[in-house]
């Protein structure tokens, strides 16, 4: 029987072909996202190994209550700390650093970086044993006191910049200049991940960042005799509060995490999108054996005519699906090691720098994309292949070439109903009740309603396609007629083509909705919220907005009421809070907090705290006076007065009082200003403008370029995503193409026929068009009408987190339409060129 | 009746190359009247289909011409050849005439519809008339027996007022009633409609219905006869030695 089977892949060649493609794209991305992800995490491994070989011990500022969320929230410690750590018994060296936050100003005077990877400031370790950095060989030489800076190799290279320049270094305040000495690496790197790296002497890093007589980190490296746990009990107890010592080893492994951690929205994405990219293969796999094994009919019968049980049969169409899978997913497995370099390429081309290295390919990666492959492919046949053991020997010597044993209507349509409640049940459960792994019932809802809408799909198949292919024999004549009537000869066969297009552009659907949903909540969320006319903040989130330059801003004559607000983080009664530090004298009129006036007023006369109504039992706080904990460690009482009522701003409301004692170094997160009576809002902007031109990273935007920057940035990401949907699309089309390709095979007599009486090529090229555009636009609205279902759903769900809107692009979705049927023209264009050139007197006599 | 329909001259066909080459057609001359009823007879491998198929220009030639009307098929386009067979062409085929997802009515009115042009209604009611299929025209081909399909593909070949009609086998998949009925029906088309009809058969009683019979093998004409009864064609076959 396997020689059989073999053959009979032989003879399927192209078909078969075509159906791997999904296979193989569905493996690819599950292998790929493996080894760039096991990629990134052994470099990164490697990386942090190698620059920390020399110590052994870290103290840092830091309280492990609080997260490390905020770039504000590395705290210092008093210098003196690095000598009560040298006296240690089992220190052998230690040196401290001054850590912060600092931006490079490229040649063209913007700031490098910010959006993205850190960028960050330290002070130069001289001893070798503990520090990360070298001068790279030729490259200059350590910064040696004010004035001086050395950058790591990469960023100065991806600026311009070489030993002897002089460039410009914003921290807190306006830019100041230095001179550059040196070029650093990180082991044998260049740059670590795309951050950028002022060293300075740790005197400058002290006065620069504003943190004379602290410091941020101590290196140690222990005595030969003691281990580094040993030396972290050791150093623990003459630490401050606001620091702790941990081993290297420790805080490498945390590192990876927060690395790993960071990959994972990158993991979860490309494994998603590999399981649609299967999802939709398994469609396609499975209607293309179940055209194949109708096409086969009659060697089926025959070989069980000759003896073969039905066991057999089945056994010979899994064969035949077992070696696809084996030989594709092997290729899926070597494309998506391709895909894994090309990801890398890309995510250093938005800045994401990887160290470089081996890719690392593990056993599991293999293991699984096989698994996958084989897993999917198999069981995509074994319904065919059952279906193929149901074929009576006597169909070998009957007329009737396939017969279609179609299950009766009303049990599918029982069927299709009980699964697709299912679905809805499932989804509904994952968004509306609160369960543990929500997501995995919206997935597996959304899956099991894709596999209802499919089981339905037959039944709908005649009558839509009916409507859609109403005006073609109108326009076309004779090939529009025939094209309408070939879509409806197999209903099931159009619909499950049309149902594997059907998935991917319902979850494109479902992205525009949400997209579109979000955008009109934003806006009317932001239009509500904020009454200010500009809004100024910082291009880079860990430097904030500079209090110099607010009170700047105050003093200029075009601005009226100006507002600093600061987000961080607090320890309110033993509990660790997003907090929202707000200047209650200044505020109302320019955010709509939703606090009275008298809260604000007892808030600002008693340093109070106001509680979110969203909290739950705010109302038990009020009238309390708690400890309020800082991130660096700076506890006060506060009295809860009010509440307030907005969204996104946290759970307290603090004083800008309160929020200066928390930082060495203060910053504002965001600063709210409106015009001054009778001038413009533009006059305004270009005050604004004016004054924060010494601050290069201050933006000042009118409130209607933050709507127009939050839409844009929600349209970036829409975008990126329907782009990566596209691909399931993609694979869609191709199944449109496969079963065409195996319907024309069917069909070959009758085209010869109707070449014979006189269509020309033409006729036949736009008859086949006309049925794939068919089968496109039937799977786009099948698509539309679920993804707006699903669409719907999460938006409903997520209306008590500020999703108030639903909001259905109608234009998109017609856009989409057309998209479908352009691709149905796309798909139809290789079989149609085939049924052209069928040769007329094979073709009438083809068997 | 005099006009020739189709005229072949010295015509060759050879399929496939070097060795594996089989010459099918070495130079075959004829004319085959309008308004009559022409048989191709022959054993298998005479070249009957071929020429057929030749003539029809389905098959080119490799040496020789074949003259439909004034119009020399070797000098046509696919695409002018396509339009010669809708236009002036009609076809009966063994079997499988018919598009299945189309009634009798649409079928017999296809080549028309393809071309874009509209029936002569009175001509097409007397086409139907003369293949008497009554109340099943509105039925699809899977509902109508093997001889009511190959009467409503006559029919088709009929419509268009073909200048000739070419017929392969036409009764070969047909019990010997449906055949006589089908056969029955050609003749009437050539003696009351003046249509010009050339079939391809192997079955003597079938051939005994056309006005001419022409003998073909190996690739040459090798005889005729006029107006034959049945047992004279059988006759005749017996010393080709089938």
């Amino acid at each position: 029987m396997l020689k059989v089977a073999l053959s009979g892949l032989r003879t399927n060649k192209v078909r078969l072909a075509l159906t791997s493609i999904a296979i193989i794209i569905g493996v690819a991305f599950v292998a790929g996202s493996f080894v760039l992800t096991d990629t990134i995490s052994a470099r990164f491994d490697a990386l942090l190994g190698d620059i920390s070989a020399g110590t052994d011990v870290y103290v840092r500022g830091m309280d492990p209550d609080f997260g490390n969320d905020f770039g504000q929230l590395i705290v210092s410690m008093p210098e003196e700390t690095l000598d009560d750590v040298l006296e240690v018994d089992g220190v052998a060296a230690a040196e401290a650093t001054v850590d912060g936050i600092a931006q490079v100003i490229g040649t063209d005077g913007e700031p490098l970086g910010g959006q993205g990877p850190p960028t960050l400031a330290t002070s130069w370790v001289a001893n070798e044993q503990l520090s990360s950095l070298r001068i790279k060989e030729g490259n200059g030489r350590a910064p040696e006191g004010p004035g001086e800076v050395v950058l790591d190799v990469g960023t100065a290279e991806s600026a311009g910049f070489t030993v002897g320049d002089e460039i410009g270094i914003v921290f807190n305040g306006p830019v100041e200049t230095y001179r550059l000495v040196g070029l650093a690496s990180f082991g044998d790197e260049d740059n670590l991940a795309g951050a950028t790296l002022a060293v300075f002497d740790i005197r400058e890093s002290q006065r620069a960042l504003d943190l004379e007589g602290r410091i941020s980190s101590i290196a140690v490296a222990a005595a030969p005799d003691v281990t580094a746990d040993e030396l972290v009990a050791r150093i623990d107890p003459v630490l401050p509060d606001m620091a702790m010592a941990i081993t290297v080893a420790d805080a490498n492994a945390e590192q990876s995490e927060e690395i790993s951690q960071a990959l994972g929205f990158l993991t979860i994405g490309l494994l998603a999108f590999a399981a649609i990219a299967v999802f939709v293969g398994a469609f396609i796999i499975s209607n293309t054996f179940r055209i194949i094994i109708a096409q086969r009919t009659r060697e089926l019968a025959l070989l069980r005519a000759i003896g073969a049980t039905g066991s057999q049969v089945t056994r010979m169409v899994v064969v035949e699906a077992l070696i696809i899978a084996l030989v594709s997913s092997a290729i899926g497995v070597i494309i998506g090691i391709g895909l894994a370099v090309m990801l890398q390429v890309f995510l250093r081309s938005i800045g994401f720098g990887l160290p470089e290295g081996p890719l690392t390919v593990l056993p599991r990666t293999i293991i699984v994309g096989m698994l996958v492959g084989v897993i999917v492919t198999v069981v995509s046949s074994i319904l065919p292949a059952r279906k193929a053991a149901r074929i009576p020997p006597v169909a070998a010597m009957s007329e009737v070439l396939s017969t279609p044993t179609r299950k009766s209507l009303r049990t599918r349509a029982i069927w299709g109903l009980a699964i697709l409640a299912v679905g809805v049940v499932s989804l509904g459960v994952g968004l509306f009740l609160s369960v543990s792994n929500a997501i995995w019932f919206v997935a597996i809802g959304a899956l099991t309603v894709f596999i209802g809408v499919s089981i339905l799909a037959p039944l709908f198949a005649g009558p839509i396609t009916s409507v859609l292919g109403w005006p073609l024999p109108k326009l076309f004549g004779v090939p529009g007629t025939l094209a309408k009537q070939n879509t409806q000869r197999q209903p099931r066969r159009t619909a499950s083509t049309a149902s594997a297009l059907m998935i991917g552009v319902a979850l494109v659907v479902f992205v525009a909705i949400f997209g579109a949903s979000i955008k009109t909540s934003v806006a009317s969320a932001l239009g509500d919220v904020f009454g200010a006319d500009l809004t100024i903040s910082s291009s880079n989130f860990a430097t904030g907005v500079s209090p110099r330059f607010t009170e700047e801003l105050r003093a200029a004559p075009e601005i009226g009421e100006v507002s600093a607000l600061g987000f961080t983080q607090a320890k309110v009664e033993d509990e660790v809070y997003t907090v929202t530090a707000i200047e209650p004298a200044t505020i109302s009129g320019l955010i709509a907090v939703g606090v009275s006036d008298e809260d604000l007023a007892d808030m600002a006369a008693s340093d109070g705290l106001l509680i979110s109504v969203a909290e739950p039992d705010y109302e038990s706080w009020i009238g309390r006076t708690v400890p309020v904990e800082m991130p660096n460690g700076v506890t006060a009482p506060g009295t809860i007065v009010g509440t307030f009522d907005v969204e996104n701003f946290g759970a307290f409301f603090i004083t800008r009082e309160r929020y200066a004692t928390g930082f060495e170094t203060v910053s504002d997160s965001l600063v709210v200003a409106r015009a001054a009576d009778g001038v413009s809002v533009a006059d305004a902007q270009a005050a604004a403008i004016e004054v924060a031109t010494p601050y290069p990273s201050l933006e000042v935007q009118t409130t209607s370029e933050v709507l127009a920057d939050a839409e844009m940035q929600i349209d970036q990401l829409l975008a990126i995503f329907s782009a990566l949907l596209g691909l399931a699309i993609i694979i869609a089309v191709l199944g449109i193409t496969n079963t065409l390709a195996l319907s024309i095979i069917e069909r070959t007599r009758e085209i010869g026929l109707l070449r014979a009486i006189g269509m020309v090529r033409r006729q036949v090229r736009r008859m086949i068009r006309w049925e794939a555009v068919i089968i496109a636009v039937f799977g786009a609205i099948l698509g539309i009408g679920t993804g707006i279902l699903l669409g719907w759903a999460v938006v409903r769900s997520l209306a008590d987190q500020g999703l108030e809107t639903f909001t259905v692009p109608f234009g998109q979705l017609f856009v989409y339409i057309v998209i479908a049927a352009v691709a149905g023209v796309i798909a139809a264009i290789y079989p149609a060129r085939r049924a052209a050139k069928l040769n007329i007197l094979e073709a009438i006599s083809y068997e | 009746m005099s006009d020739t329909a189709v005229r072949v001259s010295d015509a060759v066909k050879t399929y496939g190359e070097g060795e594996a080459a089989v010459t099918a057609l070495r130079g075959v001359t004829a004319d085959f009247a309008a308004g009559r009823f022409t048989a191709i007879m022959g054993p298998s491998g005479s070249g009957k289909s071929t020429l057929l198929h030749c003539m029809a220009g389905l098959d080119s030639l490799n040496s020789g011409t074949v003259h439909l009307g004034e119009t020399e098929l070797g000098s046509l386009s696919d695409k002018d050849l396509t339009i010669l067979r809708r236009d002036q062409v009609g076809f009966v085929f063994q079997a499988f005439n018919l598009v299945s997802t189309l009634s009798a009515q649409d079928n017999i009115l296809l080549p028309l519809a393809i071309a874009g042009e509209k029936p002569d209604q009175e001509w097409y009611d007397e086409v139907i008339e003369a293949v008497g299929l009554g109340d099943r025209l509105t039925h699809r081909p899977s509902e109508l027996s093997g001889g009511q399909q190959q009467r409503v593909a006559a029919a088709r070949a009929l419509v268009t007022r073909p200048k000739i009609v070419f017929a392969d086998e036409p009764s070969g998949n047909l019990d010997s009633r449906s055949g006589a009925e089908l056969l029955d029906f050609m003749r009437h088309a050539v003696d009351n409609f003046g249509q010009t009809i050339v079939m391809v058969t192997h079955d003597p009683f079938a051939a005994s219905h056309a006005d001419r019979v022409i003998f073909l093998d190996d690739g040459h004409i090798v005889s005729e006869l006029h107006d034959p009864s049945a047992e004279e064609i059988l006759d005749m076959m017996k010393t080709l030695g089938d």
